[in-house]
């Protein structure tokens, strides 16, 4: 069993994880192309190769991501969501100001 | 008296001699000695016979004697396929020849290897497909001549468990290079643990030959023993079996009745090598072994493989077993050299100075069995002429045994699964490992290397490596990279096709020289299509002895070579497994409420809703239906009391409490007074509803939200996710557990709980539907919620989980002048739907927006987000396909539909039934249907295809069925 | 399982208080003698059953679920529990021991769990609740971690062997050190798991969901069945806590 390393908790063998996706960011929801947003919420990437995916340690109900390699399945590096989503994001309203 | 074939002491290492076993095989008893295989206990008494082959019950004996053959495959009474070369025999053991009809040795099914000719590679398939549907009774008949073993139906579970272990370092395989790897490993200060398959450490030590006097493997097995068992850094499992290789170093190892999960930093895997037949006709003879075999009982067993013996030599290991075979007694007839111009040792030359007679470049042609026993009787030697050609006259040589020293193949299984790639090495005509992840070595004959000497500096080596690299490092030891002076142990061609065949490639599968090629023959090049096709590897022993020979004569009859031809994946488990095993003790979490003995003790059905339990309804199975009728009653006429525990509740604390439930849920809860509780629906961004709930403010910054039980975690979940995004000031803490809850519900529920609040004013305008008030009931203390989901006067109370079971007490106390009675889930269910309220994951699936589950009044179009908001109005825009609507059934007579029937539209399916119970209220079944939107509007009719395809008409109504007004749940 | 949990005449019941383990059951039918803690009962000791200290020192489980304990979380938490005395453990997934012999848990940068000692005796949660409202201490929040979770105790030589048997992490005491905390999954639920020696004995307090307490206990029991661990009450926890 693979072992991931947790932000919070350190190595742990990866049933103690739930997968939560590929990571995407949310395109603008109010003023985006429907298609964009089709892609956003329909499509998965799949790809070939190093990608980022949300992790979520059960136990304490932790999210991170994490680096993958989807060829030879190695885990390159895990990290808080707090390394990208460090700001406060908030939603315009329906005219679309856009997120901070 | 002693065995015909038993050895004297020192012979027989595994040998208790004090203790004598007798047990029976075919129903004759026998007598064997403790540590004794099956097969070597029989082998002792001169019974040779073990087994009928699987397709043409050929007569089938020892092989390898270390479980890489299926030839000993025996019936035990409550185990089918037991390995008689590695089972231990023990008093009074009942074994069984499995796989023949009439007896053992006289197999009436033995004819059909008269029909070989007509059964060829491939023959199910070309025979039986014709006509359409033939199929179905060939297979009757060929499975009842298909299969090995019986299966005991009568067996009962036995206690087998799991347990985890951790190590810096294991190493797979007690040889000499295990021992030493192990001991070098823990020379660093490490833990290391030392395993091997087999009940005694020592590997091939145990009984090869090193050197002329036979002294050399003796010796240096009891120093290492020694070295290993005074080292205390040093776990030593014997009789332990690791069954696969998964990444991160994860090796489950099998022991007894415990399945172990090991961890370690570092795999040293001294997995060894297996010894490879050689192909010619009627290789497959009793009599005919491996030269290992012959050691292993010689060394380990004190059994005389034979009495004259011919040694067929493709290496110089050959002229070891020779030696072994003199000190036995046993009379070495010939050695069979199949090499050319052989390149001896000091062995082999010491062995022809003991003037035994050896043929040079010739090989075994076919063997002849003895016409009265079907025992080996000689062999025919021929010259080889070139690659598996032979010359047309021959030799023929009387013996009783013959030993195949033709070559070996690493042990790769574990290896390749590790992620090890097979190469093949052309002047070593020997397969290849490498490509292994850095933290995973190889060492010993594996690798190919050879001489005890250069083993032991190749183990050595990895074992420091593997010590330095666990970092606990007490020691860290400086490395010099060991020379390998590997010898060529193996032939590029021990095959000799004979015009006659029964030259077996797959001994599992009775597989010719024929049926390789004619597979290859069929179009199956690819060596998984040959494998699939011809059936090669696919027995018990999984390619052990045929992977090497197959991939030759396919790389041969392809024209390619043999590492691009390769073998088939070796996926884990390495040896048969139980499911027992695998289950080990079932662990299947179940959680339960503080009332849960208050329900059983009244007398409730439990049902499981995930791994909770929940009372159905009270009262006996025979009494289901009226049980649920009177509780449903009940609570329209007096008060009931059902336990809502297991829902879901998350506490929503913070400056932006109101703006995040505002973006995770479709209603606006900015507006929400303090005190009050408001619908809360959940949409994903699909805009499916995946969970509903109710929002209680309870302080500006402060909601308390239910979520349902199946869905709480998921729901919890998300907000985190989607909040470690937004990051809102705002706490998140799933506190389902901590909380008991009951629903105390119908006109005198008020009535109850006035006795029991003295700090809540009840009334009705102090304390309104869809109010919320914390207090205490009983004098613990509670928060209390007004809702409607039955649709009567009710009120959810919450209390700290450890007083669920007081709650529950005083309400049913305080409510028994009011006729109060607890209800359940059944009864709660009929409530609802009366009351026209959905169930998430019920009435909704995959696909349900809200518009079309009529919920389009709990979405706020206002806000400028929700997670679902988007796709919703995307789906707005387009024309809805079904809606969720409310029918009633008017005729008495009608099957009552379920769940999932259709509702069609002529023959066209436009809907199903997601709800439809009786209800006792309006005293006709109602449901909840998707339907075609131009049939929503009350009045319409639809038509529901009920049980065994009967038309039931059904009429909409407008939702809900019951108090239309909600009258009753505002009292 | 019916149970008649009528307490004999005199002796001290769990259905005498409002606060009950999910286990009470269980306790009564093995024969225990409860004794009063924090406005309910724990199991004392069970009554047929000999030196219970001896059993604790190579491998017992003890319900401490009606003990008390809180949580606080919050981002504001660490600095306002410090302003009230608190010592917290330096990084996450370790526990400290207070002045009053209570316990703090740091589960992650800014949440804390608050474990009460063996005799129930600190005061220090309670201080805390009382300094604490939802108006005036900004950005911490309150955690119902006594009702939220059953609490155990694991002591004994063979605990971290029987741990090994339903959890994937190395609980030996040379790996797993003394205050190491583990937030992990054991026999399938969710626990919280840290070692917090009695003296010489090695003793790990295990926190899991209140729901599956029955299971867990089971599975534990089951888990320590080839190492002949059993089931003693608080008695002998103090008396190897002074040994």
């Amino acid at each position: 069993m693979r072992i991931l390393n947790c932000p919070l908790n350190g190595e742990r063998n990866i049933a103690e994880f739930s997968y939560g996706g590929e990571f995407h960011r949310m395109p603008e929801p109010s003023n985006c192309e429907s298609a964009s947003w089709a892609e956003y919420v329909f499509f998965h990437d799949n790809e070939a190769g190093i990608v980022t995916e949300w992790w979520y340690h059960n136990a304490t109900s932790y999210w991170f991501l994490a680096e993958r390699n989807t060829i030879t399945d190695e885990i390159i590096r895990t990290f808080p969501a707090s390394d990208i989503f460090s700001d406060r994001v908030d939603f315009g309203d329906d005219t679309g100001s856009g997120t901070k | 008296m002693p065995s015909t074939n038993r050895l004297p002491a020192p012979y027989g290492l595994l040998l208790d001699r004090d203790n004598p076993i007798a047990f029976s095989f075919e129903n004759k008893r026998y007598q064997g000695i403790a540590g004794d295989s099956i097969a070597s206990a029989l082998a002792a008494n001169d019974r040779w016979l073990l087994s009928r082959s699987f397709k043409y019950h050929r007569p089938r004996s020892i092989l390898t004697m270390a479980g890489q053959d299926a030839n000993t495959l025996v019936q035990l009474p409550a185990d089918p396929n037991v390995l008689a070369d590695r089972e231990p025999v023990v008093t009074d053991m009942e074994v069984r020849g499995q796989n023949y009809s009439g007896s053992l040795d006289r197999d009436r099914d033995a004819l059909i290897e008269r029909f070989s000719k007509f059964l060829p590679v491939g023959f199910y398939y070309k025979a039986f497909f014709r006509p359409r549907g033939i199929w179905e009774m060939w297979a009757r008949l060929i499975r009842q001549k298909a299969g090995l073993g019986v299966v005991d139906q009568s067996h009962e579970p036995d206690y087998f468990d799991k347990q985890y272990l951790f190590y810096d370092v294991v190493v797979v395989g007690a040889g000499p290079a295990g021992m030493e790897a192990a001991l070098r490993a823990a020379d660093s200060g490490c833990e290391v643990l030392l395993l091997d398959e087999n009940p005694v450490l020592g590997g091939s030590l145990n009984y090869a030959r090193l050197d002329v006097e036979g002294q050399r493997a003796r010796n240096l097995r009891t120093t290492m023993i020694a070295d290993v068992e005074a080292n205390s850094r040093i776990d030593v499992m014997v009789d332990t079996v690791c069954n696969g290789w998964f990444a991160d170093n994860w090796l489950p190892l099998i022991r007894g009745r415990r399945l172990y999960k090991v961890r370690a930093r570092e795999t040293i895997l001294c997995v060894g090598s297996m010894e490879q037949h050689a192909v010619f006709r009627n290789n497959d003879l009793p009599g005919i072994m491996m030269s290992s075999a012959a050691q292993r009982l010689m060394h380990l067993y004190a059994v005389r493989p034979g009495r004259a013996a011919v040694v067929l030599a493709g290496n110089n290991d050959a002229y070891g077993v020779a030696l072994d075979l003199l000190d036995a007694g046993v009379d070495v007839k010939r050695i069979v050299d199949l090499r050319e111009d052989p390149h001896y040792d000091d062995i082999a030359r010491s062995v022809i100075a003991r003037n035994i007679a050896v043929t040079d470049g010739h090989a075994v042609y076919a063997a002849l069995p003895d016409p009265k026993t079907g025992h080996l009787g000689s062999v025919d030697i021929r010259k080889i002429v070139s690659d598996g050609v032979c010359g047309g006259k021959g030799e023929i040589i009387e013996c009783d045994l013959l030993c195949m020293a033709a070559g070996y193949t690493p042990t790769y299984q574990l290896i390749c699964q590790a992620g090890g790639q097979l190469d093949y090495d052309d002047d070593k005509s020997s397969f290849t490992l490498t490509k292994l992840p850095v933290s995973c070595q190889i060492a010993g004959s594996v690798t190919g290397t050879w001489s005890i000497d250069s083993v032991i500096a190749e183990a050595g080596h990895a074992g420091t490596v593997a010590g330095n690299a666990t970092g606990a490092v007490q020691q860290h030891i400086s490395l010099e990279q060991p020379e390998n002076d590997a010898d060529n142990v193996n032939l590029p061609w021990p095959i000799f096709p004979h015009p006659d065949g029964k030259e077996f490639v797959d001994f599992d599968e009775d597989l010719q020289i024929a049926d390789i090629l004619n597979a290859v023959g069929d179009g199956y090049e690819h060596l998984q299509l040959v494998k699939r096709y011809s059936t090669s590897g696919m027995g018990p022993s999984q390619g052990r002895h045929s992977a090497l020979a197959t991939a030759r004569l396919v790389a041969r009859a392809t024209n390619k070579t043999i590492a691009s031809t390769g073998v088939s994946t070796a996926r884990p488990p390495f040896v048969a497994e139980r499911l027992a095993h695998s289950a080990g003790r079932s662990f299947y979490p179940a959680r339960r409420s503080n009332m849960h003995y208050r329900h059983l003790e009244a007398g409730a059905q439990m049902l499981h809703a995930g791994a909770w339990y929940r009372p159905a309804y009270y009262g006996p199975k025979e009494s289901r239906v009226d049980a649920i009728r009177s509780e449903v009653s009940n609570v329209r006429n007096n008060v009931g009391l059902v336990d809502v525990s297991t829902l879901g509740g998350i506490e929503v604390r913070g400056a932006d409490a109101g703006e995040f439930l505002n973006r995770i849920y479709t209603f606006n809860f900015a507006k929400q007074p303090v005190g009050r509780a408001r619908y809360a629906l959940l949409t994903n961004e699909a805009g499916t509803v995946i969970d509903d709930g109710v929002a209680c403010r309870i302080h500006e910054h402060h909601y308390y939200v239910t979520a349902t039980t199946g869905g709480v975690d998921r729901v919890y979940q998300s907000m985190l996710k989607w909040n470690a995004q937004w990051r809102l000031d705002v706490d998140i803490a799933n506190v389902s557990s901590a909380l008991c809850g009951v629903n105390i519900a119908g006109p005198k529920a008020r009535r109850v709980l006035e006795a029991l609040c003295p700090d809540v004013d009840l009334s009705a305008a102090a304390f309104p539907y869809m109010g919320v008030r914390e207090g205490s009931v009983a004098g613990l203390p509670a928060r209390l919620i007004r809702v409607g989901f039955v649709g009567e006067l009710g009120y959810e109370i919450h209390v700290p989980q450890h007083f669920g079971e007081a709650l529950w007490d005083a309400l049913l106390t305080a409510g028994s002048e009011h006729k109060i009675a607890p209800f359940g889930i059944e009864a709660q269910r009929v409530l609802r739907l009366e009351k026209g309220h959905i169930i998430i994951g019920q009435d909704t699936d995959a696909m349900s927006h809200p518009m079309e589950v009529q919920m389009g009044w709990a979405v706020s179009h206002k806000k400028p987000f929700f997670v679902g908001k988007r796709t919703i109005a995307e789906l707005e825009k387009k024309q809805q396909k079904r809606r969720l609507v409310g029918f009633v059934i008017n005729d008495p007579n009608a099957p009552i539909p379920l769940e999932s029937h259709l509702v069609l539209d002529g023959e066209e399916m436009v809907g199903r039934v997601t709800s439809c119970e009786y209800s006792p209220t309006l005293d006709k079944p109602v449901g909840l249907a998707y339907a075609q939107p131009s049939k929503t509007e009350s009045g319409s009719k639809i038509v529901i295809k009920s049980t065994g395809g009967t038309r039931v008409p059904a009429d909409i109504v407008d939702l809900p069925f019951y108090d239309p007004d909600n009258r009753r749940q505002q009292l | 399982m019916k149970v008649n949990t009528t307490p004999e005449a005199g002796a001290l019941a769990p259905t005498h208080y409002p606060r009950r383990s999910q286990l009470y059951r269980q306790h009564v039918i093995a024969g225990a003698r409860f004794e009063e803690v924090a406005g309910s009962v724990v199991v004392a000791e069970y009554i047929d059953k000999t030196d219970e200290a001896q059993q604790a020192a190579k491998l017992a489980l003890v319900d401490l679920s009606t003990l008390s304990r809180v949580g606080f979380k919050g981002a504001g938490a660490p600095d306002w529990l410090e302003e009230q005395g608190a010592r917290l453990p330096d990084s996450p997934n370790r526990a400290r021991r207070q002045g009053d012999g209570s316990l703090i848990v740091r589960l992650s940068t800014d949440e804390f769990l608050f474990l009460c000692d063996l005799t129930s005796d600190s005061t220090f949660t309670a201080r805390l609740w009382d300094s604490w409202s939802f108006q005036s201490t900004k950005g911490v929040y309150p955690l119902p971690r006594a009702d939220s979770h059953c609490w155990f105790a694991l002591t004994g030589v063979h605990a971290p062997t029987a741990l090994a048997k339903i959890c994937g992490i190395d609980f030996h005491t040379h790996r797993f050190s003394k205050s190491e905390v583990a937030q992990t999954s054991l026999a399938r639920v969710s626990a919280i798991i840290l070692r917090d020696d009695l003296a010489t004995t090695p003793c790990f307090l295990i926190l899991s969901d209140v729901s599956s307490a029955e299971y867990l206990w089971d599975a534990l029991m089951d888990a320590m069945l080839e190492f002949q661990g059993d089931a003693v009450g608080m008695v002998a926890l103090r008396t190897l806590t002074t040994n």
